[in-house]
């Protein structure tokens, strides 16, 4: 497989030119091609939740995406999910203020989950979040602080 | 380069000292996806390794026929054991010669299923992966043992200093009242970072520049330096972030080298990123382990004997001890003990340090048996672990420095609820689900390895903090600013903290649960001695304003320098510095004994584990302590296991941020209750295959696992043990959580499981 394919992807609002082979996952096109390593690459395989992104507002996991199955979509990375210059998401100050990680390696992922799962309005109790945040691997163990950050972040959305 | 600052402050300003609740200063990199990790740093030119692994437990690469992979498209290098550079044997970690011979990135003898064996270099990750799977690799096969199960294994080899003995533990053992021996069992663990391992190689000329997750820039770099016969400076090794170690990533391993090798005969920087089916072949994590332990006591519950006997696996290249008789020796007072280990040589990768290794699976074994025993003669399991209450190291005969595990029992208890448990198993119960609660006790002991840190106050009156120690979560990059904030009177959002770069002063391993003690001790030593110094130039420089005062001392304090009775208007230390015109004041000290502080002392201090200080050097007996009280519910039909509640008491001296340690105490928990149901390396005997090696099949704790966790902090500064006054904190935590869990399952069920994972099949 030589042949490379154009595509223009529409990155956290701007949209992207790159010229890849048509096998470059979505995870790969962002950290080896576009500069946007805020997406983690934990497993490849679809079972650790590091590389997730959001495609037209929905949780995707990147790994498991081809970066030509999403031309013409909304993709937010975690580069992307504030708004404006240096400000943070509500999610992201929750994240930080109950302390919701440590190494960070999976944070990113956990916190575009997090913002999809409030978004899908799956915070109705403490074992609804531990449930629907259960596709994100954290091995440092953070797991209860991120069921208390996401808990503070759905009130402060409701 | 990372310089992390403090970005904004939470709680009072009385955070920014040693002991606040700080928020982690590297927090906002972290969720923005700022936080560059190692094999994310942007480089031109960058080409792609992709490692094949044996197939094969045991034998000889015959041949490997790589010309579909040489003739697949962008492919720029094959390496195979015939055309890989052959190192130079590199100095060990304990800092003994390596082993004979060159050192093989690509051996042709295989010894493990899973050893790289060849490597395909290509302009492209996809090229690269796509051209490895062409690649055929001829094998002559021999013999293998799989595992400890495998009757081939044998009795092993004894490691005599593991042995520990006192009293007559045989005598007293056959004359006790109450006897009780069993075997504990723990299966092969693997540390599942999240970053899997991976590396940047890059040469110009004869300097080798490393972008690699390690928990030892010093150490590690003295690898590569050794392998390649350059000097040690020639190595630079990048690490500002890592994405989970837990004892995985502080030595360097072969992928490493075959990077580091492919880039120079390339002259092209090469990324290497390990996958994660290979992740669990490319290094070992613990090895599994078998313990026997007989306990004899009185009638009443006092201990009389413990005789243990240990094994545990390790590979065909490398001696890996798991010592299990590290816990066992020192948790309980008895007048007669013996313990020895052997280990057994097998056909995996070798072992590695995987979150309290000895001490974990140690644990395991003792604080079920005393379970067990408490069962045995009708007494609460509190109350025997109380009853034999050690109150000097048993095993030293020296006073403990601090030990809060009574306070840890008792405030544990509290919290839990413990005095409504029912002693019967099987009598607590809600509809379907049996309950159980269970306890048990950890510890860890506090390592001591002297540090060197850099403090820097600049002219617009903040000031950095530079060492090559590292923070892959800990939180180092936190309470370091947190210590030189309070020390030089300079707000802690004002301070810059720059870790991870073999560059910068040194630093001994992130291991252990020694780092935070040892550097806040030499930020310490360094801001007192930046902070003397500025006073010295406020008291005495010509242009100071301070000069026509004759004091003897100046206070310093949020960022200002004061007269002791407002003799003079106060100072920014900002423009004190414009005043006196100096660009910066600038301290490097290190925290070695003055007879070691000669080059080679030096280097190896850094590079080497040889002077780390065991937990009895001084006197005192130096150690961690914790207690687990665990609530399971045990579904009656399906066997399944819930952790429901816990609560944990733990002792790790003072803290110094305890937002933080309580981060890492409670995900040392997490991962004890992912080790105590779910996690099991799982080996198919016909090949030593690690057939589970993925997160699908390879179980760690997911959110849905974790019930409410509370950890009470019982801990009161230890100054035997560090300047400072704290002890261990990282691995502290998940010792003791499996036998609380296998404790309050039995209580549930009635059935002591002591094999780990506690699965539903050994339940029902």
């Amino acid at each position: 497989m030589t042949g490379t394919i154009n595509l223009k992807l529409d990155i956290n609002g701007r949209s992207r030119e790159l010229a890849v082979e048509p096998r470059v996952t979505l995870l790969d096109a962002l950290r080896e091609h576009l500069d946007l390593t805020g997406t983690k690459k934990g497993c490849d395989q679809g079972q650790c939740g590091a590389c997730t992104v959001h495609v037209d507002g929905k949780r995707v996991l990147a790994c498991l995406t081809l970066a030509a199955q999403v031309e013409g979509r909304a993709i937010t990375t975690i580069e992307g999910l504030a708004d404006g210059d240096g400000g943070l998401h509500p999610v992201q100050s929750a994240f930080l203020e109950h302390d919701a990680f440590q190494c960070g390696y999976c944070t990113p992922g956990q916190i575009m989950s997090a913002v999809a799962c409030i978004r899908e309005g799956h915070t109705k109790s403490d074992n609804e979040i531990r449930e629907y945040m259960s596709g994100n691997l954290c091995r440092c163990g953070a797991y209860s602080h991120i069921v208390a950050a996401v808990r503070e972040a759905a009130e402060a959305a409701s | 380069m990372t310089f992390v600052t403090p970005k904004s402050k939470h709680g009072d300003a009385s955070d920014g000292n040693l002991g606040g609740r700080l928020s982690r200063i590297d927090g906002p990199e972290k969720i923005t996806g700022r936080a560059t990790y190692a094999i994310e740093h942007q480089i031109e030119g960058l080409v792609y390794a992709v490692t094949v692994q044996s197939t094969i437990a045991a034998g000889t690469v015959k041949s490997v026929d790589s010309k579909a992979a040489e003739a697949s498209p962008g492919v720029l290098l094959v390496l195979t054991p015939d055309n890989i550079t052959h190192l130079k044997s590199a100095t060990t970690w304990a800092g003994t010669p390596g082993p004979e011979g060159p050192f093989l990135a690509l051996p042709k003898t295989v010894r493990f299923n899973g050893q790289h064996v060849v490597a395909v270099v290509a302009e492209t990750l996809e090229q690269a992966t796509a051209a490895a799977a062409l690649i055929k690799v001829s094998y002559e096969e021999t013999e293998h043992v799989y595992g400890l199960e495998d009757p081939k294994a044998g009795e092993g080899v004894p490691i005599d200093p593991m042995t520990k003995s006192w009293g007559d533990a045989e005598t007293a053992f056959a004359e006790a009242p109450v006897r009780i021996e069993q075997e504990y069992k723990t299966p092969r663990e693997y540390n599942v970072a999240i970053e899997p391992h991976g590396i940047i190689a890059q040469w110009e000329g004869d300097k080798l520049t490393l972008w690699e997750p390690s928990q030892w820039v010093d150490g590690m770099a003295r690898s590569y330096a050794e392998w390649f016969g350059i000097p040690f400076e020639n190595v630079r090794m990048i690490s500002p972030y890592i994405g989970g170690g837990f004892g995985s990533k502080a030595l360097s391993l072969p992928h490493g080298a075959v990077a580091a090798i492919a880039a120079r005969m390339l002259g092209k920087p090469v990324k290497l990123a390990v996958t994660r089916p290979q992740t669990f072949t490319a290094y070992g994590g613990r090895p599994a382990t078998r313990q026997t332990l007989a306990l004899g006591a009185t009638k009443e519950g006092k201990l009389l004997s413990i005789i243990q006997h240990g094994v545990n696996e390790t590979s065909k290249l490398g001696m890996a001890v798991e010592p299990l008789g590290s816990v066992t020796a020192i948790m309980y007072a008895v007048p007669n003990f013996s313990s020895r280990q052997n280990v057994i040589p097998l056909n995996t990768v070798t072992p590695g340090a995987l979150r309290a290794p000895g001490e974990n699976p140690s644990a395991f074994g003792i604080e079920s048996a005393i379970d067990e025993l408490a069962y045995e003669i009708g007494m609460d399991p509190l109350e025997i672990r109380l009853l034999n209450y050690a109150e000097e190291d048993p095993h030293a005969k020296i006073p403990w420095s601090t030990r809060q595990l009574r306070e840890a029992f008792a405030e544990g208890a509290k919290a839990f609820g413990w005095s409504k448990r029912t002693p019967a198993p099987r009598s607590m119960r809600d509809g379907n689900q049996l309950i159980g609660w269970g306890v048990a006790a950890g510890t860890y002991p506090v390592r001591r390895t002297p540090g060197e840190a850099l403090v820097r106050i600049l002219a617009d009156g903040t000031a950095e903090v530079a060492s090559s120690s590292i923070d892959m979560g800990q939180g180092t990059y936190t309470i370091l600013a947190q210590t030189a904030a309070e020390v030089l009177g300079i707000p802690v959002d004002r301070i810059r903290v720059k870790l991870g770069d073999s560059a910068l002063p040194r630093a001994p391993v992130a291991g252990g649960s020694q780092l935070a003690n040892l550097m806040t001790g030499a930020v310490h030593k360094a801001a007192l001695a930046a902070r003397e110094e500025l006073i010295g130039l406020a008291l005495n420089h010509p242009n100071s304003p301070f000069l026509d005062l004759q004091l003897n001392t100046l206070t310093i304090a949020d960022g200002t320098i004061s007269t002791p009775r407002g003799e003079r208007a106060d100072i920014s230390i900002a423009d004190f510095m414009q005043h006196i015109g100096q660009e910066k004041i600038e301290t490097l000290r290190d925290t070695l004994p003055e007879e070691k502080k000669n080059t080679v002392d030096r280097y190896n201090n850094f590079t080497t584990m040889m002077a780390m200080k065991s937990p009895t050097e001084g006197g005192y007996s130096l150690h961690s302590w914790c207690a687990h009280f665990v609530e399971v519910r045990v579904d009656e039909d399906f066997g399944t296991v819930r952790v429901s509640r816990m609560v944990s008491a733990l002792d790790s001296g003072r803290l110094y941020n305890p937002k933080l340690a309580e981060s890492q105490w409670r995900g040392g928990i997490i991962m004890g209750i992912g080790q105590a149901l779910l996690e099991e390396g799982i080996i198919d005997p016909r090949n030593a295959r690690v057939i589970n090696n993925n997160l699908g099949d390879y179980l760690v704790a997911t959110n849905a696992d974790i019930p409410d966790l509370q950890v009470i902090s019982v801990g009161i500064p230890d100054h035997h043990a560090s300047v400072l006054g704290g002890k261990a904190v990282g691995e502290l935590p998940i010792v003791g959580v499996a036998p609380a869990i296998a404790n309050a399952v039995f209580h549930a069920t009635g059935k002591r499981i002591r094999d780990l994972p506690i699965t539903l099949d050994k339940i029902l």
